[in-house]
């Protein structure tokens, strides 16, 4: 019963993560392979502040999400006045250099032997420390998110996002303001994406860079591409997939020393044939011509 | 400069490789006038286009709107100031609907600032509504009512630009640059096209064209420049340009 | 002292632009940010390396097989991923992730079926030279010789032979070069074939020095893309001079810091040339609507 529950509390947490990359792949058209990047500074953030400055988890993830929007503001401003191919570009680098820190900058992240010991969520003394609580937490935090997003979706500059997507050129020929419609999505998504990292952080008690690697960027793409991309339903299909797919495998009785090299080449055969035959996912919109 | 020059470039001139695609090129574009730009394949008109558009940087010219400089600036900057632009290859949206197509000619809508995805005042709403009903009256206009909710790319192509006349149309700009406006067009809908093309000149709006018909350019042009190795080789009323036995020559081969 | 970092740097900067090399190539002409070049890097030095080790061949050849796996891979990544998106015209997000694909499964089978760990060639000290105060093991000589070798071979070829003209040819319009005739699905296989060569020459030289581990592609991939861009696209031959400004600085940075910041090397170069001068040295200011 408790494995059930675990598996609807990482379904809230990468559904968030699906929901926020969406925003880029699938409405702005950006491909973005360092979202585990902003996963992980929401993570370390709102984790640093709760042990470090004593903040309640509430707060703490505020300050997670403003850092991470930081951040992603700071790297979009230069990258998105360039080319399509320098942004991945300089996603991948970010991925890279996210990490680095978090792995080198042992006086700050205690690097390698990451951060244990961290709170569990509390509100006015009540503490959310069993499983069906936390989910209860995640769930509700999941539903704001949701409903967030989906004013994003279906406002108008989510359907300028959508333009930028169709018809980069076109949509400049409308007045459409690229970069700063570009700079915004990613904002946003790196925002939301720290929502993720608090969550995480507050209910495994422990967090090290080994979970917010560019592997894990790379699944955050998988699930949104193999969910689709472009609309409300697709990234939470791809999160729903692609979480059950290991467990699935597990049946298989894949011995534990090789199962996470053997999911990473499905995953790369998954993306391969997908973009092969089906952009669109699952339940997406968007078909990436 | 005179009052009655909506815009003009100066000079302009852009090389691809050794090739000059545009060589000192002067065009002078008079407020509520209709010109058409008439030349051979590759004599530049497309580029002067994305020159005057910003999809290019000019190599040396000047490029004017009234009396502001206008090259230089990011498409979108001069789309703002309020310069259209219709494409030869249409570009409308593909996966997006008719109506989404419409709606997003509108130049900088309020809605469209980030925080007001949220902040749903009752001032944006207004707006949007009348955004709305205005992108159903043109829809409706280009005789594309009934399509709204279809994905533009299941239009025909000459269905898809009366759609990008409609999201052209919706943006109300003071000078709108159509390349091939009747391209691919059925010939019932070119007649009112083109009365269309000259109701907007009428209402103090600037049209320069790109036409390769020339009974189409001989019916609304009201200048005409004829343009062949990028450099201006004529101009003048349409029946004079297109008379000229040196033009028709070189363009028309006779 | 610093003459010893700056030859260090030198050296690290001729591997840097060998690789660099091929995935500019790659780029220039066919327009795909070929991110399992660095795959097909890792993949030459491990064919070499089973080669060498486990089937006990001699250093040469199995030197040459591991070029030669190399190019195969990159020619078969061409012909079973890249080609079947080109012809339906895919665009090119949909090329990038299918390279992330093949690039994690490569990577992945790599670590599946040699382990994780380093793996040395060549255990113990190397002989070295000493030119003046600074002292470069052979391979490292060898390294930048190599680089003079390799680059000398294809400025001239780019330039004089039938092959080059092609290539560039196809960097300016592949439609055209149908047009003529030329069987331009041969071209691409070549291009990825010269290009996986240099990921591979580059990677097996490096084996030999240090060794390898199935993640050495990334931060590969990362130096070659950054050259480039430093160096400024649409010029061949310009990602060497990215190649080296990285090689170089990362060795100061090693000198004056620490070793554990030289990857940041590459993000900062790449930052500071985005904000900056994102054309790179080379390049020609272009806009990015441009149609």
């Amino acid at each position: 019963m408790n494995y059930l529950l675990h598996i609807l509390i990482m379904l809230c947490i990468y559904g968030i993560l699906a929901l926020s990359l969406n925003l880029l792949i699938g409405y702005a058209g950006l491909f973005s392979i360092c979202h585990a990047a902003f996963y992980g500074i929401g993570a370390y953030a709102s984790t640093l502040l709760m042990i470090k400055a004593g903040f309640n988890f509430f707060p703490a993830l505020i300050g997670g999400i403003f850092v991470s929007s930081l951040f992603a503001f700071l790297i979009a401003y230069p990258s998105l006045r360039l080319r399509g191919d320098y942004f991945i570009l300089a996603t991948l680098g970010f991925q890279l250099i996210v990490y680095s820190i978090l792995y080198n900058w042992i006086g700050l992240t205690r690097g390698p032997y990451g951060i244990p010991g961290i709170p569990r969520a509390s509100l006015f003394g009540f503490e959310f420390d069993s499983i069906p609580l936390f989910l209860l937490l995640n769930s509700v935090i999941f539903l704001l998110v949701l409903f967030f997003v989906k004013k994003f979706y279906f406002s108008p500059f989510g359907r300028a996002l959508k333009a930028i997507r169709e018809d980069e050129i076109a949509a400049s020929a409308m007045g459409k303001n690229l970069p700063l419609l570009k700079i915004w999505a990613f904002t946003v998504a790196g925002g939301v994406a720290a929502i993720s990292g608090s969550l995480y952080a507050t209910y495994v008690t422990y967090i090290d860079p080994t979970s917010f690697t560019l592997d894990e960027s790379i699944f955050l793409i998988a699930v949104v591409l193999v969910g689709g991309s472009g609309n409300m339903k697709g990234p939470l299909v791809g999160a729903l997939f692609m979480i059950l797919l290991p467990e699935a495998l597990r049946f298989l009785g894949l011995p534990d020393t090789i199962a996470p090299n053997v999911r990473q080449m499905i995953y790369g055969i998954l993306l391969i044939i997908l973009m092969r035959y089906k952009p669109q996912g699952i339940a997406g919109e968007y078909k990436f011509e | 400069m005179e009052r009655r020059i909506a815009s003009k470039v100066v000079n302009l001139t852009k090389s691809f490789g050794g090739l000059k695609a545009v060589d000192s090129v002067n065009l002078d574009f008079i407020k509520g006038r209709i010109t058409g730009l008439i030349g051979p394949n590759g004599a530049g008109k497309t580029t002067i286009f994305n020159l005057i558009s910003g999809f290019l940087i000019p190599d040396q010219g000047e490029i004017w709107l009234e009396d502001k400089r206008i090259d230089g600036l990011r498409p979108w900057e001069i789309a703002r100031c309020g310069i259209g632009r219709l494409f030869q290859d249409v570009r409308v949206f593909r996966n997006l609907s008719v109506l989404d197509n419409v709606l997003l000619g509108v130049i900088n809508p309020p809605g469209e600032l980030l925080v007001n995805a949220f902040f749903n005042s009752k001032n944006i709403k207004t707006k949007e509504s009348d955004i709305l009903k205005k992108a159903r009256e043109w829809i409706k206009f280009v005789g594309l009512e009934g399509k709204e909710n279809s994905p533009a790319g299941s239009l025909s192509f000459g269905q898809q630009k009366l759609l990008a006349l409609a999201r052209l149309l919706i943006g109300d700009f003071k000078i709108l640059l159509l390349d091939e406006p009747t391209a691919g067009v059925s010939p019932l809908m070119i007649k009112p096209l083109l009365d269309l093309i000259r109701k907007i000149a009428l209402t103090g709006r600037t049209v320069i064209f790109i036409e390769h018909n020339m009974n189409v350019v001989l019916d609304i042009a009201n200048w005409v420049y004829f343009l062949d190795e990028g450099k201006v080789a004529s101009f003048g009323l349409p029946q004079d340009v297109l008379g000229d036995p040196d033009v028709r020559r070189a363009y028309l081969g006779i | 002292m610093l003459a010893q970092f700056i030859a260090n740097g030198l050296v690290n900067g001729a591997i840097y632009s060998i690789v660099a090399l091929g995935f500019s190539l790659i780029y220039n002409t066919t327009g795909i940010f070929h991110i399992a070049h660095g795959a097909v890097y890792a993949f030459s030095s491990y064919i070499f390396y089973t080669f060498y080790r486990n089937l006990n061949f001699p250093l040469l050849p199995s030197f040459l097989l591991g070029l030669f796996s190399g190019v195969l891979l990159g020619i078969f990544m061409e012909i079973l991923v890249y080609r079947p998106l080109f012809i339906k015209k895919a665009s090119s997000g949909i090329a990038i992730v299918s390279s992330i694909g093949i690039n994690v499964f490569i990577v992945n089978l790599i670590a599946l079926l040699y382990g994780n760990e380093t793996k040395i060639l060549f255990p113990g000290v190397q002989k070295t030279f000493q030119f003046g105060g600074v002292i470069l093991t052979r391979i490292q000589v060898a390294e930048f010789v190599a680089f003079i070798i390799i680059f000398s071979i294809y400025f001239l070829l780019l330039r004089l032979t039938n092959f080059g003209k092609l290539i560039r040819a196809y960097a300016n319009n592949p439609t055209l070069l149908s047009t003529f005739g030329v069987e331009v699905s041969h071209v691409r296989s070549w291009i990825f074939a010269v290009g996986s060569l240099f990921a591979g020459i580059a990677s097996c030289l490096v084996a030999i020095d240090v060794g390898m581990d199935p993640n050495v592609g990334m931060p590969a991939l990362l130096v070659s893309a950054v050259s480039m861009i430093v160096g400024g696209i649409g010029i061949f031959e310009s990602a060497v001079i990215g190649g080296f400004l990285i090689g170089v600085i990362q060795s100061l940075v090693v000198w004056q810091i620490s070793a554990r910041w030289q990857e940041a090397v590459t993000f900062a170069l790449l930052i500071v040339f985005l904000l900056f001068r994102p054309q790179g040295v080379l390049g020609r200011r272009k806009r990015i609507e441009e149609i």
